[in-house]
């Protein structure tokens, strides 16, 4: 039987009498790369919110590393990495001390140990007593993974992490994801809008469209059905809905 | 519990970091300063008036020499403990609204809410690191006030002074928790954290100025220059047989002026340390009979105040977009 | 510029924060009114069970009040409420171009800046008219009621200067407030900084000169500054920048006639503090328009 990270059943948020999404049936199998391809508004980010927990949902259940994002909320906290889009840090406070805080935040008790080896992981040693105000927009993406993995969840969200970041850093990003993926056997649950994106990270594939989930596959399976990166293209826009 | 100190040493960190809280508390301090100063120069200008009316009297061959103006060195410290109370507050304000503003603008809110953490660790562990700031803070105004009055005002400071004025800090440090605490939940409570900052100072506006300068308005004797019961040369004991007749008027006066916050902190601080004539040189059961209803009372509205700050602090509220 | 300054109401207008603070300033100056009147029945009284019980031959102190006695009390209110909500809403204006980074926009179209900048003043300034005009009404209203008659042609006259006298205040704090938005980064400190000034004006100088205590400054009525010793020295300095105690002297010249101090010289200090600060404001540099505001 395979293991799920994610699961949604009937998974459903309003705001107000508009609907952000309709009712979510998704599985995401633990160890996977699981890549959720939209358009600007179609309700990525409330389903990112709403598994993290930072939105309640109105409707349905969904469970993360085993533990329902509302009856278990804490539980499922202890368990997930999140790195929101256009992340913020504490610009006054150096680098260490803004993942002191956030390690410590999530029960590290002596987080420098930890704090070394994850800048380790992600090559990004000797900034550590630098202030986070002046680093680059991917100097601060490498902040903002550090601080998600720091206490080593299971399940990891990404949500646009490419937004904004220069080739380079985009190079950078998505190593980074897949090492995590291997070496540590992290469930990644990245949010994007850029079919390069997923075709070249990501081993399945969900797009959603208007806050409905139409298309929910392995990456090998998409690949197989669409085999020219055209057809996939063509297929993204017919399927996502090109609203514009 | 642990949340709620991780939250509270990383808010002392951002407040040792911030420039304008160096800004000012060093000003509010050096304001305490000035007014010991002032107040000590106030009180030689006098001297030398009286020695030099007293040479006058002496050199026209009077031998009543009138009493001399009598120095209480606690007294100095009335218009230190007036900017606590009005400037005190105001930048107790800004520090209860900065704290959770910071957090809303930056967008670091999602981080810490997507953690594992307590409900009430987050404002709760704010408002812990607000209160050792303050105490650290209402600590070294009172040195400072202590030394400029030892100094400046060349007095020596009893024993007995130094615990009058431990519980005038300890006064001060509840009163600006009440700041602290409001505006801190206000913050959490408006989408607006800019509104939220001038509702605040809205709020210290009327409750430290407007106040209690209608509850001096009110009061009949403050309507003519100089007094209206010495304008009418009336004696002191027929003046309290008078208003007994305005019993209600003065009532309702006393009540405007304990609902401030500002009034009470005022009332209690002035008590302790002497300032009001009245309690000057007096036992502390004596004060303590009279101000303990005033104490409870500034106790209950900093309690209420923190439990409305954590109230106030939810995880949908702390998470709205501040459009 | 016309559009800049129409541009300015519509966005005070439609901000309802600072809207807090006029609307604290307006009712309060109706407010006040009352709270004197109750206050002088009172004293009426008193003076009545005085007389009564056969305690005084002295006359009533009250019976010579000039009606606008009555207004004395707003002197302290624009002192305190309406210079902040001056400041705020000078504040507030600098803001919300920063805040939503619309600066940019505007200063590529073909304005020149200054013309922009005292276009943003002369909005500021005609929004505090219509609420210094609103309010001088309600205490036209109010005396009248309360004096049993209406307020005869020398009164209004001196209620409307007073009215001119605190829209040239409030114009200053409102410069005031607009230089803290424009100079200062972040949100926080941009409004704390005319708040602090203006308690330095209100508060520490005014001290310095007379060794009045701070909640004393809290009278209508200013201090006097010593006239000898080592404050005398310091008055010299401060007196000149104690911009809030020269509003206080020659309002109680307009409003009661009073012939305390020096009413002339207080209004050039008044109309200077003004000056200073709004020709500070238009000779801006355009780099201090933009700039996204922090917290």
């Amino acid at each position: 039987m395979t293991s799920f990270a994610i699961s949604t059943h009937g998974l459903t948020h309003r705001y107000g009498t508009k609907v952000a999404l309709k009712p979510l049936n998704l599985d995401v199998a633990t160890g996977e790369i699981f890549g959720l391809l939209g358009h600007n508004g179609a309700g990525k980010t409330t389903t990112v919110s709403l598994l993290t927990t930072l939105l309640r949902p109105t409707g349905g259940t969904a469970t993360v590393a085993g533990h329902d994002i509302v009856a278990d909320a804490r539980g499922a906290r202890s368990k997930i990495g999140y790195l929101p889009e256009n992340v913020q840090f504490y610009d006054d406070l150096t680098l260490a001390e803004n993942l002191r805080f956030f390690a410590k935040l999530s029960g590290i008790p002596k987080p420098d140990a930890r704090i070394a080896e994850v800048l380790g992981f992600l090559d990004f040693e000797g900034h550590d007593h630098e202030r986070v105000g002046a680093f680059s927009k991917g100097m601060r993406q490498r902040v903002g993974i550090a601080q998600a993995i720091l206490h080593r969840p299971p399940v990891l969200f990404l949500d646009e992490p490419t937004s904004g970041l220069d080739p380079e850093g985009v190079r950078t990003l998505r190593q980074s994801v897949v090492r995590l993926n291997a070496e540590w056997g992290t469930t990644i649950f990245m949010n994007t809008h850029l079919l390069a994106e997923v075709t070249r990270t990501c081993t399945s594939i969900g797009i959603v469209r208007q806050g409905e989930l139409v298309h929910h596959d392995s990456l090998a399976a998409t690949l197989g059905e669409y085999p020219t990166e055209q057809a996939l293209e063509s297929a993204y826009f017919d399927t996502a809905g090109s609203a514009a | 519990m642990n949340s709620i100190s991780v939250f509270a040493g990383k808010e002392l960190l951002d407040l040792r970091r911030n420039k304008v809280m160096w800004v000012l508390t060093a000003s509010l301090a050096i304001a305490v300063l000035i007014s010991v100063v002032v107040a000590s120069l106030d009180f030689r200008t006098q001297m030398a008036a009286y020695d030099l009316y007293v040479n006058q009297l002496k050199a026209s061959g009077s031998t009543v020499i009138p009493a001399a103006p009598q120095l209480f060195p606690l007294q100095m410290l009335r218009g230190g403990f007036e900017y606590i109370e009005i400037i005190g507050a105001l930048f107790a304000v800004v520090v209860g609204y900065g704290t959770i503003a910071r957090e809303r603008f930056r967008g670091t809110m999602h981080l810490i809410l997507s953690r594992d953490i307590g409900r009430v660790s987050f404002a709760g562990g704010k408002l812990l690191g607000i209160g050792v700031f303050w105490a650290v803070i209402v600590g070294a105004i009172v040195a400072v006030a202590a030394v400029s009055v030892s100094v400046v005002g060349t007095a020596s400071l009893t024993g007995g002074d130094a615990f009058r004025l431990l519980i005038a800090g300890s006064v001060s440090w509840v009163y600006l928790m009440f700041w602290s605490a409001v505006a801190a939940g206000l913050t959490a409570l408006m989408r607006r954290p800019s509104s939220a900052l001038i509702l605040a100072l809205g709020l210290w506006l009327f409750v430290v100025l407007i106040v209690p300068q209608i509850g001096d308005t009110m009061d009949p004797d403050n309507q003519v220059p100089g007094g209206l019961f010495k304008a009418l040369a009336i004696q002191k004991s027929d003046e309290v047989a008078v208003l007994a007749h305005f019993s209600t008027f003065e009532s309702a006066r006393n009540a405007l002026e304990v609902t401030s916050v500002s009034k009470l902190f005022e009332r209690i601080a002035f008590a302790f340390v002497g300032i009001k004539d009245k309690y000057n040189q007096q036992g502390f059961a004596f004060i303590w009979y009279a101000m303990s209803r005033y104490t409870w009372s500034i106790l209950a509205m900093t309690v209420s105040a923190t439990v409305f700050s954590l109230v106030a602090s939810t995880r949908t509220n702390l998470l709205r977009k501040a459009s | 510029m016309g559009v800049v300054a129409r541009h300015e109401l519509l966005a005070s207008r439609r901000n309802r924060a600072p809207q807090l603070l006029v609307g604290m300033f307006v009712g309060m100056v109706a407010v006040s009114s009352f709270i004197g009147w109750l206050t002088q029945t009172t004293v009426s009284g008193i003076y009545g069970q005085v007389l009564a019980d056969g305690l005084t031959t002295q006359p009533n102190p009250f019976v010579d009040v000039v009606p606008l006695f009555f207004a004395r009390n707003t002197v302290i209110y624009v002192v305190m409420i309406g210079t902040l909500m001056a400041a705020a809403l000078g504040v507030q204006s600098a803001l919300r171009d920063r805040k939503a980074t619309v600066a940019d926009l505007v200063l590529t179209r073909p304005v020149p800046v200054r013309a922009l900048l005292a276009g943003r003043m002369i909005g500021l300034g005609a929004l505090l008219a219509v609420v210094i005009a609103v309010s001088s009404v309600i205490s036209w209203v109010s005396i009248s009621v309360i004096t049993g008659s209406a307020l005869g042609v020398d009164g209004s006259l001196r209620l409307a200067a007073f009215g001119l006298l605190t829209w040239l205040l409030l114009l200053g704090f409102a410069a005031l407030g607009v230089l803290g938005g424009l100079y200062v980064t972040r949100e926080t400190s941009a409004l704390l900084a005319p708040f602090v000034t203006w308690a330095v004006i209100a508060f520490v100088l005014p001290q310095l000169g007379t060794a009045a205590r701070p909640v004393s400054l809290l009278n209508p009525v200013a201090s006097v500054p010593q006239t000898s010793g080592v404050f005398h020295a310091v008055s010299y300095v401060t007196v000149p920048l104690s911009i809030t105690e020269h509003f206080k002297t020659t309002s109680s010249a307009i409003l009661e006639g009073s012939s305390g101090g020096f009413p002339l010289a207080s209004l050039a200090a008044v109309a200077a503090f003004t000056a200073v600060l709004v020709v500070a404001v238009v000779v801006t540099s355009p780099s201090r328009l933009s700039g996204e505001a922090g917290e």
